[in-house]
């Protein structure tokens, strides 16, 4: 093995141009929560190593409007305004948990936040390298699902827009090329009737790594569930969408009623996608409290 | 190996470092700040906690080349020359202490969340300690002490008064 050199990245453009000069040999660092570890057990060993901990292109959360084209009913073509949120690859936990975007009907986002690790980890610990760490049980990764949220990945020429749930495939593996790096995620604000709600079962209060994690953001009109999208994390090999449990929500009336024959349903999914595994009775059966306080949270944050 | 200056306990410092060093290597091993420990090296037991740009991280989960030009405050710049911090006077005074390992990483811990919010609640204090973990105390004292540390921080740190 080479000896290690290291670099500090200054921009983003001088990350890029590294990126590219030297594919496959350079291993980016970011919070570090995730890769030292791994450095230090040799299950990595780079020839670079690249800091981009210091970048302010990857920091900070902002909105922005993006133009859709959109066919009416009349078949006439508009184009209508939607307002974004991005969130910098490199922006924190912490910053995440703090800010003041993330309250009210995104509250959910800063739960998730805030349910990874401890204060320490949670201030070096980055969005971005949560994602492409793609751990089954990455705490981000559920809400940002349920948030149809988009991954902005650029190279020295260019920039490309993907969805979230394309960009990883599969357990520890995200479609980056060598010279590639994550820039931010983005998804689209959220209207009055819409809400996110995030709730995790761990082992202990801090410092738990997720058994269950379920995101669930919810879209309520005339008392019913319009429109649900439901995400688990550590039930399976990536954290992924639950589409069975959704379509047994949709249309709904909000009531006691719905919401535990969705619970009974999740139950069977994950019983089904766990067989044989050590722990499926227990998950089955968990899911679906872990899912309930999810989705008791979301209709909370709208006051329903 | 490398070259990199930063800054420790307000004092300018440079250190020759090995790639492959952490941020806690650095200061143990370079510096001579034995004061910030090593316990489990994987960033869940907050022995190395130490203070970075005014906030607590673990020092086994940076690496030294990531702390160039970085403000870093150990738990050896705590105290003055004659005096004890207030935070690590009312440790000792409420019998917080017991064998001492996590006691550097839970009074840096406790410096951060008291100059975030001076007036924690118990449970506030709980979640601001929540990644130090401590094996003999059973916490309740280390609450208390960070309790009365507000207080004295409250009113000017002087605990004679």
């Amino acid at each position: 093995m080479a000896p290690l050199s290291v670099y500090r990245g200054a921009e983003l453009q001088q990350v890029l141009k590294l990126l590219q000069d030297h594919q496959g040999k350079v291993c980016i660092i970011a919070g570090g929560t995730d890769i030292i570890l791994k450095l230090r057990e040799k299950k990595l060993e780079p020839e670079v190593l690249l800091d981009i901990s210091g970048i302010n292109e990857l920091k900070g959360i902002s909105e922005y409007s993006k133009q859709l084209a959109d066919t009416g009913l009349d078949g006439l073509k508009r184009i209508t305004e939607q307002t974004m949120i991005k969130i910098g690859a490199g922006v924190t936990f912490s910053e995440i948990a703090k800010s003041p975007f993330f309250s009210q009907n995104l509250k959910g986002l800063a739960d998730a936040a805030l349910s990874v690790g401890s204060p320490q980890i949670r201030n070096a610990a980055t969005i971005g390298g949560n994602i492409c760490n793609a751990s089954p049980a990455a705490d981000i990764i559920p809400v940002l699902l349920a948030l149809e949220a988009e991954a902005i990945v650029r190279s020295r020429e260019k920039e490309e827009t993907m969805s979230l749930q394309g960009f990883i495939l599969d357990k520890g593996s995200v479609k980056l090329l060598p010279n590639q790096l994550l820039c931010s995620i983005a998804f689209s604000s959220l209207k009055e009737n819409q809400s996110l709600g995030f709730a995790k079962l761990g082992l202990r209060k801090a410092l738990a790594i997720s058994r269950i994690a379920v995101a669930a953001f919810v879209e309520v009109g005339d008392n019913a569930f319009k429109n649900v999208r439901l995400a688990s994390g550590a039930c399976g090999k990536i954290p992924k969408r639950e589409y069975e449990v959704e379509a047994c929500l949709e249309g709904k009336a909000i009531n006691d009623g719905s919401i535990e024959a969705a619970a009974e349903l999740f139950k069977q999914v994950l019983k089904e996608r766990l067989r044989g595994r050590s722990g499926a009775e227990y998950k089955g059966e968990a899911v679906k409290g872990v899912f309930k306080e999810a989705l008791r949270k979301a209709l909370g944050y709208q006051n329903i | 190996m490398k070259e990199i200056s930063l800054r420790v306990n307000g004092e300018e410092r440079s250190a020759e470092i090995h790639e492959e060093m952490r941020l806690l290597d650095l200061l143990r091993d370079a510096l001579h700040l034995t004061g910030t420990k090593e316990g489990c090296g994987e960033g869940e037991c907050g022995a190395c906690t130490v203070i970075m740009e005014g906030k607590t991280v673990n020092s086994c989960m940076v690496m030294a080349f990531q702390a160039e030009g970085k403000e870093i405050i150990t738990i050896e710049g705590m105290a003055t020359k004659d005096k004890l911090h207030p935070i690590q006077r009312a440790f000792l005074e409420k019998g917080a202490v017991q064998c001492g390992f996590c006691i550097p990483g839970m009074v840096l811990s406790a410096k951060v969340l008291l100059d975030e919010n001076p007036i924690p609640t118990r449970d506030e204090i709980r979640e601001g300690i929540s990644g130090n973990l401590c094996r003999c105390t059973g916490y309740n004292k280390i609450v208390d002490a960070i309790e009365t540390a507000a207080g004295y921080l409250n009113t000017g740190g002087d605990s004679n008064a």
